[in-house]
């Protein structure tokens, strides 16, 4: 790709990222109920004019919507993510330890569907209608009709209070990141087996598979080694809503398991009214989704530099 | 998954959303009937399911709590379908200012992950069902637009369409006419997907604690507070999760003949 075409592409996803951000950022502001009213209630103290000129100010309210914006996003680069209204504590150090955890159940969460779902693909590809075929279609219905937190529920009660493998609350982390990471998993472990098995499934189809059999290549070898390609193609190209999934997966994992995530704080934040939170989640969620989705373009582009290089719905 | 397979679940599928229906409206006793002096009892003939830790009456809550999930189907699947497919007939056949930027909201509210987005609206409309129904018609319309529009297209090149154009009639005449009928099985399988996502989303809103009303039984509430008798009395936990995985993967079935 040239460098022309990339950066083209880095600088759509920095558009789309400043839009959702600057569509949130006025939302949020449009919600009834003011946030000092609101502190002044929780705190029991009667809101007079002086204090609340001085929070309005403290929290840099008495600006214009669009100064808010452009001081909001300055600090956000530089990692200042401004001071919670409700606890009055900075929201860069508030999150960073909340975010690793959310991190390490969301990146873990995929990397294991990936394998789990590839491996499972792959066996499927191999044979049609087997067991693996069977178990990855079963368990693509299964990511689509059944409740996350039910799943989650069941497993912790399995696991941790029947079974007795496991200390999930009180464990070390690498008991805590079990179940949880393997929850948000198991929702797309199906998803990715049932894209796989295409990619894999085109390539035993083609012609050049029986010059590799001719060969003396065993059916596997050959599969694995001739279609990789098409399989990641065809799992990149639609691995989109997974991205997303990661995203709810996490939060609803944090809260059946008992992490202190991201999304424990975010709950909180949606009835307290903290903007800095709020604010501060969705522009790391939309960072997330947005350059996820043009990662995604850039590895089918590099698979396969006939397609091209921005994600098929920005076209 | 072949036609044939998915058509076995139907009189399952109406079963239980008739039970549901039922429910809604009649429970063997008053679900918020408190009785302290009977509280976490085992199933009996009285209490099928037992009580709960005040002593209300666990299978009248289930019954009760089918309540929210109903609406929302409703909700979702009239909304979705309406907006889709007018949205739909926008891409196909609206002039290019028109079909443009809606083509383009479509592509971009795929992207919406619904649990974030029903999560986000919760803030501006409060917790409840208005957010939970918001977020599911924001990110549950396109797929039936960019379906519908797709079909137009394909149909726009068909002789009888041209036919019943020459002949006279309007453009929504012949929509309505020509295209509906084929719209849908696919506007069929996108809907059973859908219903059963409204139910895991209202149960998993209620289950971060973001339903409208606490006092109110919803199966997501309900494990929610039951929560903390997962292990020492897991009857209270499993029956609203089985109620919530049973009605989605049910529904999912039935209609979903993808």
């Amino acid at each position: 790709m040239s460098w022309l075409a990339a950066m083209r592409m880095a600088f759509m996803a920095l558009v789309s990222w400043l839009a959702a951000v600057a569509v949130s950022f006025v939302l949020i502001r449009l919600i009834p109920g003011d946030p000092v009213d609101i502190f002044a209630n929780r705190m029991n103290v009667h809101a007079g004019d002086e204090l609340v000129a001085a929070y309005r100010q403290a929290w840099g309210l008495d600006h214009s919507l669009i100064e808010q914006f452009f001081i909001w996003l300055k600090g956000f680069v530089t990692l200042d993510w401004g001071v919670s209204f409700v606890t009055g504590g900075s929201v860069s150090n508030e999150l960073a330890p909340r975010l690793a955890w959310s991190a390490a159940i969301g990146f873990g969460g995929m990397i294991a569907a990936i394998c789990f779902g590839t491996f499972l693909g792959f066996r499927a590809a191999l044979h049609p209608g087997g067991m693996a075929d069977s178990l990855s279609r079963s368990m693509a219905v299964a990511g689509q009709a059944l409740p996350a937190f039910a799943v989650g529920l069941l497993a912790l009660w399995l696991f941790a209070a029947e079974l007795r493998w496991l200390l999930p609350f009180s464990g070390s982390t690498v008991e805590r990141l079990v179940l949880p990471v393997a929850l948000v998993a198991f929702f797309s472990i199906g998803s990715v087996s049932r894209l796989v098995r295409t990619g894999f499934a085109e390539t035993a189809a083609a012609p050049f598979m029986r010059t590799a059999l001719a060969k003396g290549l065993s059916r596997k070898t050959a599969l694995w080694r001739h279609g990789g390609r098409q399989a990641a193609i065809v799992l990149v190209a639609g691995i989109a809503p997974d991205l997303a999934w990661i995203v709810g997966g996490t939060a609803i994992a944090e809260i059946v398991f008992g992490i202190p995530g991201l999304s424990e704080r975010v709950v909180d934040a949606v009835s307290s009214r903290d903007y800095p939170v709020l604010q501060s989640y969705i522009a790391l969620v939309a960072l997330w989704i947005i350059f996820g989705l043009h990662l995604c373009a850039l590895l089918r582009h590099t698979l396969d530099p006939r397609i091209g290089s921005l994600p098929s719905r920005v076209q | 998954m072949t036609s044939e397979r998915s058509h076995n679940y139907l009189p399952v599928a109406l079963l239980f959303v008739g039970t549901m229906l039922l429910g809604a409206y009649w429970q063997p006793h008053n679900p918020h009937a408190v009785d302290l002096n009977n509280v976490l009892s085992t199933p009996s003939l009285e209490h099928w399911l037992g009580t709960d830790h005040l002593g209300r009456d666990v299978a009248s809550r289930i019954l009760a709590g089918a309540r929210p999930s109903l609406s929302a189907i409703a909700i979702v699947i009239a909304s979705s379908i309406g907006l889709g497919l007018a949205a739909g007939v926008a891409i196909g056949f609206g002039p290019p200012a028109l079909s443009r930027p809606v083509r383009w909201l479509a592509q971009t509210a795929l992207a919406l992950p619904t649990l974030i987005t029903a999560l986000l609206l919760a803030t501006l409309f409060g917790a409840g069902l208005l957010a939970i129904s918001a977020a599911l018609v924001a990110s549950t319309w396109a797929p039936y637009a960019l379906s519908m529009s797709a079909l137009l297209e394909r149909l726009r090149g068909e002789p009888y369409w041209l036919a019943s154009l020459a002949l006279g009639s309007s453009v929504t005449g012949a929509v309505y006419r020509h295209m509906l009928p084929n719209a849908w099985p696919a506007i069929g399988a996108l809907a059973g997907a859908d219903a059963g996502r409204a139910i895991i989303l209202v149960a998993s809103m209620g289950f971060l604690g973001l339903s409208a009303d606490t006092g109110r039984p919803e199966w997501g509430a309900m494990v929610h507070e039951y929560r903390i008798f997962l292990f020492s009395e897991p009857r209270l936990v499993l029956a609203p999760v089985l109620a919530t995985a049973m009605a989605a993967f049910v529904l999912n079935r039935t209609l979903d003949r993808s």
